[in-house]
């Protein structure tokens, strides 16, 4: 192939682009579409990811918790919702057996009313846990300081707000010193938390933590199921510290051999599968999607191929009669198509990227999505669009190398 | 002298649901380098059939076709185009210019399909419109050309190849008598300059700029004369 042929052939392919503007807009509509459902799936899922992996951060690689529920969602829910409770005692017992975890403490969990003179914000999640809590990644402060030993044994009235309550009750001024009343008792804020993982938003940015002495005090152990909180200190002893964790709380809870786990040592990896699980169905969903659209995408496309070779047959006479060969001819009509292809894919990623900066723009819970396609799958959407437009071409494109000269000369 | 094209008892037979329709019926014939030949009949005769294959457009059904000594009755489409390309330059009646290219650019055709870089194919378009006076009309579509101008656009793209054979299918059959004498003297020219011309026409006024006649008849050679008294170009209306 010489390039004066190559660059013959585009040249051509975007002046049939610009004789017919409409036409090609509408033949390579279901290419806009399919490319469109491919990248703004990226988009979903490459969001999904980054702040899967912030989140995953965030809490530490090697952190366990053992719980009543099951985080990934892989246990039944009516299972799940039949297991008792896990007492205090139970999950202090754990914390106080764990030998090879770095550190281990229990942890309780509720929803309060919070109040700052007249402003109140209902249904916070608030969380009791000792003052090792402040050395796991999820207890790091950025502004004042998480409690002291002494502050967590007496269960002092200090608490350290999540970043997003604390923005919620102190718009204007620095949190820390100020006094907050939770469930109706007076706490002092002592410390900020650091801005968390986006995909925990909701949960993680606006959990309250205060000592856990002071929760029980606060809002009772009874039929409360508690969590134990491991961290491992390195990803090698994380199984470790699950078997051993596994072992003992079987013990705790009088299991029997034959029967089965009645709690979850839940991963913050756990986190990764309930999201497989959303990925799976947004892939399935996006790729039968466009590949339905590409298929109609690719028939329109043949079909105007097919009706420009029939328009051009003089074209194809006379461009044979001065010494195009067969692979000349084939070659511009395989460039048409390509062309209009991705001239598709190129206006449904400047669509998609209109539209994700509108949803950026109107809906604040899609912070978490990155505020462009992702350049891997605008690559990928480009080739896509190629290859569609190389099988789309192709038996058009023949049919035209094919045409006897006289005969595509005679044609009117 | 080699010849420039030596037909060996060519045929061609066309078949069409189920008939068979002999279009030339055994043609021999010799053409040297620089002549001026017309070939003529009337319609149905085989006329056209015998510029499709001297021009490389179709091959024969049987016999030999050697041009430039090369026996080319055989080739293949690609090789076919190959040879079109480099040795024969068309003018047809119908112009079968790119109605959306400009003249320079319909020019550079050829050259495209001969890879000649983009810089010189546009020098040597230029000049080849020059030489057919369009000098002023390069970048002009076909559409806002006259017809003489069409018909010269296109011989400046015949010529732009600098081919052994210029092949003439009634050249003159769109337009009026006035522009029909101007692309005639024209071509007169071009075969002063030493180029070799084969009409092919109906009309006994084009035929007679031609140094030879041939007429054909249901497929063959009815006469094959040189031209008595040819036009000169002294006796032709000046191009303006």
């Amino acid at each position: 192939m010489t390039r004066t042929e190559l660059s013959e052939a585009i040249a051509i392919a975007l002046d049939a682009l610009r004789a017919n503007p409409l036409r090609s807009v509408l033949a390579t509509l279901g290419i806009t579409i399919g490319v469109s459902f491919v990248a703004l799936m990226g988009w979903f899922l490459a969001g999904l990811d980054s702040s899967l992996q912030h989140t995953i951060n965030m809490l530490g690689e090697d952190m366990l918790y053992v719980d009543k529920w099951d985080w990934s969602g892989r246990t039944s829910w009516v299972e799940v919702s039949n297991r008792k409770p896990i007492s205090y005692r139970q999950a202090q017992e754990l914390a106080d057996a764990v030998r090879t975890a770095q550190y281990a403490m229990p942890m309780g969990q509720t929803r309060a009313q919070l109040s700052v003179g007249s402003r109140k914000a209902e249904s916070i999640p608030v969380a009791g846990v000792p003052h090792d809590y402040g050395n796991t990644p999820a207890g790091a402060v950025t502004r004042g300081r998480f409690f002291t030993e002494m502050e967590g044994r007496s269960g002092a009235p200090v608490a350290v707000l999540g970043p997003v309550i604390a923005k919620q009750l102190f718009p204007d001024e620095d949190p820390v010193g100020k006094e907050i009343r939770i469930a109706g008792q007076r706490f002092t804020v002592i410390g900020v938390v650091r801005q968390r993982g986006t995909l925990l938003s909701d949960f993680a940015d606006r959990l309250v933590l205060i000592p856990l002495e002071r929760f029980l005090r606060l809002f009772g152990s009874g039929q409360r199921s508690f969590i134990t909180v491991l961290k491992a200190g390195s990803l090698e002893r994380l199984d470790d510290v699950r078997e051993e964790a596994r072992l003992l709380m079987r013990k705790i809870r009088r299991l029997r051999p034959e029967q089965p786990d009645d709690f979850t040592i839940n991963e913050t990896r756990s986190l990764e599968q309930s999201i497989a699980v959303l990925r799976q169905s947004v892939w399935g969903v996006g790729l039968s999607m466009s590949a339905l659209s590409f298929l109609v995408g690719i028939i329109g496309i043949v079909n105007i191929t097919f009706v420009s070779v029939v328009e051009r047959t003089q074209e194809i006479g006379i461009r044979k009669a001065v010494g195009a060969r067969r692979r000349a001819i084939a070659l511009q009509f395989l460039a048409e198509s390509v062309v209009l292809c991705t001239a598709g894919a190129v206006l449904a990623l400047l669509f998609c990227t209109g539209l994700v900066l509108l949803v950026r723009l109107l809906i604040p819970a899609a912070e978490f999505l990155t505020p462009y396609i992702p350049p891997q799958h605008i690559a990928v959407a480009l080739l896509v669009a190629f290859t569609a437009g190389i099988l789309a071409g192709w038996a058009p494109a023949l049919r035209a190398a094919r045409l006897h000269p006289v005969e595509a000369l005679r044609y009117e | 002298m080699q010849p420039l094209i030596v037909l060996e008892n060519v045929t061609k037979v066309y078949r069409t649901e189920g008939e068979e329709v002999h279009a030339l019926r055994g043609i021999s014939l010799v053409v040297q380098p620089n002549e001026y030949v017309a070939i003529m009949g009337p319609s149905g005769s085989g006329k056209s059939t015998l510029m499709h294959i001297l021009g490389c457009l179709d091959t024969p059904t049987s016999g030999r076709y050697l041009l430039n000594g090369r026996d080319v009755s055989q080739l293949d489409d690609d090789e076919l185009a190959y040879i079109r390309n480099r040795q024969i330059g068309f003018v047809f009646q119908t112009f079968n210019l790119l109605p959306r290219a400009t003249a320079l650019k319909n020019v550079e055709l050829p050259l495209i399909y001969a890879g000649v870089p983009a810089a010189e194919r546009r020098e040597r378009a230029r000049r080849a419109l020059e030489a057919v006076g369009l000098g002023d009309r390069l970048h002009h579509r076909p559409n806002e050309l006259s017809g003489g101008q069409r018909q010269r656009v296109a011989i400046a793209r015949a010529l732009v190849v600098n081919p052994a054979l210029i092949l003439a299918d009634e050249p003159t059959g769109n337009l009026d008598s006035a522009s029909g004498a101007e692309i005639m003297r024209l071509f007169t020219q071009l075969w002063q300059l030493g180029n070799t011309i084969i009409l092919v026409t109906h009309e006994d006024y084009i035929a007679r700029y031609a140094r030879r006649i041939i007429r054909i008849r249901d497929g063959r050679i009815e006469s094959d004369t040189p031209n008595p008294e040819p036009v000169h170009l002294e006796q032709l209306p000046s191009m303006p």
